[in-house]
This record gives structure tokens, sequence and C-alpha cells, in this order.
């Protein structure tokens, strides 16, 4: 038995410490459990196109005979997907692997003897808490092919149906927002229930020994319950006594509060959650999202840039305290969180990596204190985020600097700047204006030199701007990160270099292409 | 005699950074205020601090300053105040150079409007500084070092006086980085409208006596081509 634990315990580790095994594991895991893996919406979509065909094969085959390839697809085909599907969720929903090393480790720390019971127990409880979950009985049931060759229990094969809601978010929302009142709802169903139970025995009693009326039994009985109280009275089953037409008044009173409750339970349930499915919504929004920029604040200049940020075609998320700021954030159709900028818990929230999935987080609060704390809560967690901030009063600046501020924007230092430049080279100073304005055809663009591009271009010479009619104003390169205003014709391009250019945006943009397309014939 | 100097309406953070920018340009920089108590907040600075008043008829300042070569910037807190200003100024000087600040678009529109010769508008350009600065890193980068920063590279506006250095060639044509080491932006006729160095128009029009060029280049080569082709 010692020998056989050695061996089991070697053998965990082996599956343990082998990439092959863990990468196929973790593959499987991403494609059935991981919202967030890019693939898993398309093994959903397949899966639910399954269940789908299976459902209309069956509708088909109610009035007609099928053809005996779709009849072996819906028994079998689907069926043994189905139950590949399950038996994989059986493996990954737990690791073995991990109970032994546990066991293991837990025996040697402890010196005791290697409990292969406990092993087994535990494996089995864990296999059996999912096999015994709902979602997992209704997989179990879907694939049972043998429905299908029996005809009254081939009904079942709705079952296939109930597995959408594994692979539609909407309905898992749905699930959850129920959930929430399931208090309320168990209370509306004992209170319904009794209704229905009580009304039921009573107008058998009353009912059942009359011959006018049509309720002999009790499940007639319990039918005439139902009907009543959920007030749709279909009136093939009536009370006829004035005894049972009493009952019947007090059932339909009770149908119409138990009707009203329900539905103020629905609304109420979704209201309440209303809020939490959208946050939950832009969570993931900004989960795909890789270049993103997140303004703490929404205030004058921060919705002026928003606005410009969303016209420059970057994704923008505003986070702010405060409910009107909020709603004015939205009111502009933009993704914002009702968080506090400057708690680590709305980023932990957020749940991305900031330094390579965030672009710039803008401190754009028209307050130093708020900016600066901002700035030290995103320093705190994250050490290479670019940080641009707003500089409101001059007096702060060495403290903005301090808490790890990389751009700080004060503005009164612009408009400083402008009305030197006007007064010193209006014209010029002008020029450049409207070259830069967004009405102009006119632009400056900074193009990236990439490696297709430097296999191409190999100097400066070579660029042949000017057949475009585009201005090269230099190059910024990448190694020496310094940039080298109207470069001689000989000046080496490399990958990763960015040269800076200005003409007509079309211009601009065949040149682009021609950069990656140069040496094709 | 009269003085040509700045005269900034707006004791503020605003009016401070203009004066502080162009004190090198004007003689005289005056800092006017609707509220004395300000002044005294602030003892040392090397600007004339004035009082002034929306009613003022401005009589004062025409027989001091003079008002065609001096320039005015506009840049009260209180929007509504420095509109009902520059249309006061307006109204009292003609011809005089008037700068206007506003805070959004709806009160550049009005400041236009009320005679402003050129309006800033505060939150726009703040915002474009932003949004160039993550679209364009390098490029708002560079613009910045030569239009606001002392470095050897600049941009400078030349007026062409000598045309026989240009004569019966177009502006497309000519090599100017090598030839002059300077990269010529654009072109600004003498009715003001503004040419990009290789729009079409350029490629079809001879440059002519009283063109600016708007060029780019190292502080000497702009000299040495500033001499050649007899600019001012």
């Amino acid at each position: 038995m010692k020998k056989f634990n050695r061996y089991l315990v070697d053998f965990a580790y082996f599956i343990k410490t082998s990439e092959s095994y863990q990468r196929k594991r973790r593959f499987f895991y991403n494609i059935l459990e991981n919202d967030d893996y890019k693939y898993k919406k398309y093994f959903d979509v397949v899966m639910i196109i399954l269940i789908f065909s299976s459902v209309s094969i069956l509708i088909y085959e109610v009035k007609k005979d099928v053809h005996e390839y779709l009849d072996i697809f819906n028994s079998y085909v689907i069926s043994i997907i189905f139950l590949i599907e399950y038996l994989i969720r059986l493996w990954i929903t737990s690791s073995v692997t991990k109970v032994i090393i546990h066991q293991d480790e837990y025996s040697d720390l402890l010196d005791r003897e290697f409990s292969l019971w406990y092993v087994v127990k535990r494996v089995l409880t864990d296999k059996l808490e999912y096999i015994l979950s709902v979602k997992a009985i209704i997989d179990l049931l879907a694939i049972m092919p043998f429905f299908h060759e029996l005809r009254l229990l081939r009904i079942f094969i709705l079952f296939r149906v109930f597995k959408i809601f594994r692979y539609a978010k909407s309905f898992q929302t749905f699930s959850s927002v129920l959930i929430n009142k399931k208090f309320e709802f168990f209370t509306l169903a004992m209170f319904a229930s009794i209704v229905v139970f009580v009304s039921s025995v009573l107008i058998y009693v009353m009912e059942a020994n009359d011959p006018k009326s049509n309720i002999d039994s009790l499940y007639e009985a319990f039918y005439w319950s139902i009907v009543t109280i959920s007030t749709v009275g279909y009136g093939d089953v009536v009370a006829v006594s004035y005894e049972g037409r009493f009952v019947a008044m007090v059932v339909i009173l009770s149908g119409i509060a138990v009707m009203a409750f329900t539905t103020s339970l629905f609304v109420s349930a979704f209201t309440e959650k209303l809020e939490e499915i959208k946050e939950n919504k832009t969570i993931l929004d900004v989960s795909k999202t890789k270049n993103i920029c997140i303004i703490c604040g929404y205030e004058n200049i921060a919705k002026e840039v928003a606005k410009k940020l969303i016209h420059a075609k970057f994704d923008v998320l505003v986070l702010d305290n405060d409910k009107q700021r909020v709603e004015n954030a939205k009111k502009d159709s933009l993704m914002v969180l009702e968080y506090n900028p400057g708690s680590i818990d709305s980023y932990k929230k957020l749940n991305i990596d900031l330094s390579t999935r965030v672009k710039a987080i803008l401190c754009l609060r028209e307050d130093d204190v708020e900016n600066v704390y901002t700035a030290l809560t995103v320093r705190s967690i994250n050490k290479d985020v670019h940080i641009m901030s707003l500089l409101i009063n001059k007096i702060n600046e060495k403290k903005l600097l301090h808490s790890g501020i990389n751009e700080i924007l004060y503005d009164k230092q612009f408009i400083g700047l402008i009305a030197q430049e006007f007064v010193g080279r209006p014209v010029a100073f002008e020029a450049i204006n409207e070259l830069g304005s967004e009405s102009s055809a006119i632009k400056m663009k900074e193009i990236t030199i990439t490696e297709r591009i430097a296999s191409n271009v190999c100097t400066v010479k070579e660029l042949e701007n000017l057949n475009y009619r585009v201005l090269l104003l230099g190059i910024h390169k990448k190694k020496s990160k310094r940039f080298y205003f109207n470069p001689i014709p000989d000046t080496l391009l490399e990958s990763g270099d960015i040269i800076l250019v200005m003409g007509n945006f079309v211009f601009i943009k065949e040149f682009a292409k021609s950069l990656t397309h140069k040496g094709k014939i | 005699m009269k003085s040509t100097g700045a005269l900034i309406f707006g004791f503020n953070e605003y009016g401070m950074e203009i004066a502080k920018n162009i004190q090198n340009k004007y003689k005289d920089v005056t800092l006017f205020n609707l509220d004395k108590s300000d002044f005294m907040i602030i003892q040392d600075v090397d600007y004339t601090l004035r009082m002034f008043d929306l009613s003022d008829d401005w009589d004062d300042i025409e027989e001091e300053f003079d008002m065609d070569k001096s320039i005015i910037f506009c840049a009260i807190r209180d929007e509504a105040k420095n509109i009902f200003l520059t249309i006061s100024l307006r109204s009292y000087f003609k011809d005089a150079t008037i700068i206007s600040l506003a805070n959004n678009q709806e009160n550049v529109n009005k400041l236009k409007m009320a005679g402003a010769t050129k309006v800033i508008p505060i939150v726009e350009t703040t915002a474009d500084i932003i949004t160039n600065m993550l679209k364009k890193p390098i490029a708002t980068e560079i613009l910045h070092k030569i239009l606001y920063e002392d470095s050897s590279l600049k941009i400078a506006q030349i007026k062409i006086t000598n045309i026989e250095y240009f004569k019966d060639k177009f502006p497309a044509e000519i090599d100017w980085s090598n030839k002059y080491g300077v990269l010529v932006l654009s072109i600004v006729h003498k009715d003001m409208s503004k040419e990009f160095i290789y729009s079409s128009i350029s490629k079809h029009t001879y440059l002519v006596e009283g063109d600016i060029l708007v060029v780019v280049g190292y502080d000497a080569d702009l000299q040495e081509f500033k001499k050649k082709i007899g600019g001012c």
C-alpha cells in the first residue's frame, strides 16, 4: 500500500509540473469557464447552435419523419459532444493532483502516514458537489440519448434548452437578479401555496358532491384553484354552489394580490440591480480595451478632453465619485463608473493591468488636493503607468511632482506662452495653429518605422516623401531617444524610429501606405 | 510722448502669466484690476498696477499709450464682465489689438462679436494640448519646444524683400532643406491667406515680394537664410 501511495504522490507531482498537461487544462478551463478568454464566445455560440438544432429537429419530427442521418446526428453526435463537454467540466471542476499533493505535504509536516482514504473522500466530495449542482444535472439529462428512443420521454430533450443558461450571460444576470429577492419570492410562494391548497380542499369539499359541478376530484379542484389564482380563468371548470363561489371570490382577490406583488418584486429586483448590471457591463467593456485613457474627475476640462480623445479614437473611462458629474458623463455617452478615483479599491475592481492596458491616467479635477490624492493612490499600486495631472495653483507644483505625476498641465502657463507667441510671431503662430486645427486638411503625423518598413526603406533618401508632397520634419531615434530635425538624406532608418511628417492628410495616408509596400512588385 | 505697452485687464493667475511671458516685448506692462484689495496682497511685482472701472471712458489710457502699437489682454475671470470690457475697449479703440480669454466656445463667439482680435479659449486649448500629448507625443513635444521653449530649434516668420532670389521659381520646387538647412512650412500671402508649402497652389504660383515664409530651423541657419532672402 505504501508503495502505491508513493507512486500516486510521484504521479501527482509529475502531473503538476507537466507543462503540457497544465497548458491543456488551462485551455479547457478558459474555453469553458473564463468569460475574459477571447475564444470562449465562439465556443458558446457553437454550443447554442447545437442546442437549437437539436430542439428544431425535435419539433420537426413531431409531425414528420426526419432523415436517418439527422436522427443519428441529434441522438448521438450532439449527445457525444455534450458528453465530452460534461466530462471535461467534471475534470476541470477540481484538481485531484492538488488534493494528493496537499495531503502529502500535510502528512510530511505532521509526520503522519499518507491517507489515501482522505484523498478519495475529498476528491469524491468535490466531484459530487459538481455532479449534484443544478447546471451539471441539466447537462447530464441533456446528453441522455435514450430519451430519444423512448417516445414518451423524448420531450426531455428539451433539457438541452436549459443548457443555454450556461452560455447566455443575460440569463445568468436574470437569475442573479432574482436570487437577490429569494426571500420575498419564497414568502410569496408560500402565501400562494397556502391559498391554493386551502382553496383546492375547500372547493373540493363544497363542489365534489354537487351534480351540476364539474369538480369531481381533488386534481380538478387544484387545477381550478391554480387557474383562478393566476387570474387566467379559462372557465372550463367553475364553481357553481354559493359556498364554492365565495371561495372563488377569495381566491380571485388573493390572485390579484399575488400578481401585483410578483410584478412589483420583479420590477424592484431589476431596479435595484440595474446600476450593478451596468457597472459590471462597463468593467467587462474596459477589460476588453487595450489602450484606455482613465479620466479621474469629470469637470469642464475633463469634459473637453474626453470629447477630443473619443474623436481621436481612444477608449475613455471616467471615474468620479460625485453623482452629478457621473450623470453628466453618462449624458455625454461616456464609459463611466461611480468610483472614487482616490481609492485603491476602484482600480482593483477594474481588474486590469494599469501599466500595459492603460495609455494614461488623467487627473483632471480642478482641485490640486484631489489630483495629488488620486496620483498617489495610482502610484502606490503601479509604478509605471503614465499619470498626467492638471495644476490649478502654481504653489502646488512641487507637491504634484512629488506625488509621482509624469506630466503637469498648468493651463495658465499655456495661456501665457500662447500670448507670448502671439505677440512675438503672430503670423507664424497663426500658421502653425491653423495647420494643427481639426478643420485643416494639413496635418502633422507620427509614423512609426516598423520592421517591415525598415526592410523596405533603409535611409531618409529612400522615403521619397516629396513625391507625395509630404514634408519630413525629423526623426525621433528609438535608440538615442533624440529628435533629429531635418535629417540628412543618408540617415539610417531603424525599426522603432518615428518620423514626423506634415502634409495633406490624404497624401500622408498614401505616403504611409507606400512605405509598407515599397519594394513589392 | 505716448508709450507702447501691454495692458492686461484682470489681476489673476492668467493675467500674471501673460505679463510674465510678454514683459520682454513691451517696455510698459500694466495690470488693471476691478478690485483694489487684490493689489494689497501682491507687493513685489515688476508691473504697473492700476485700478479700472467698467464705466470708464478710457481717456486716460488713450493719453498715455499709443494704442495702435500697444496690445490689450482681457483676462477677467467673470465672463460677462470680460465681454463687456472687450466691447467697451473696442468701441473706444477701433484699431487696437485686443486679445480676450474665454472659458467656453459659447463665449468665444460672443467675444468675437464684441470685437476681440483674437480669443483664446482656455478649456479648449488645455484639452487640445492634453489630447495631442497622448495622440502625438513626439510632435507635441517638438512643437512645444519650437514654439515656446528656449531651444536652438526655432520657428520664424520671414518677409521676402528680395524677390530676385526666387525669381521664376515655384516654392514647392525649391530644395529648402538642402540649400538653406531650413524647412518652410507655409507661405502667408499679402492678403493673409496661408498655403502649405506643398499645396497645389504653391506648385503653380510664384513667390512675390511681401510674402511671408513660416520657417523652422536652427537659429544660425535661420539668420543666414534671413540675410540671403533679404527678409525682415
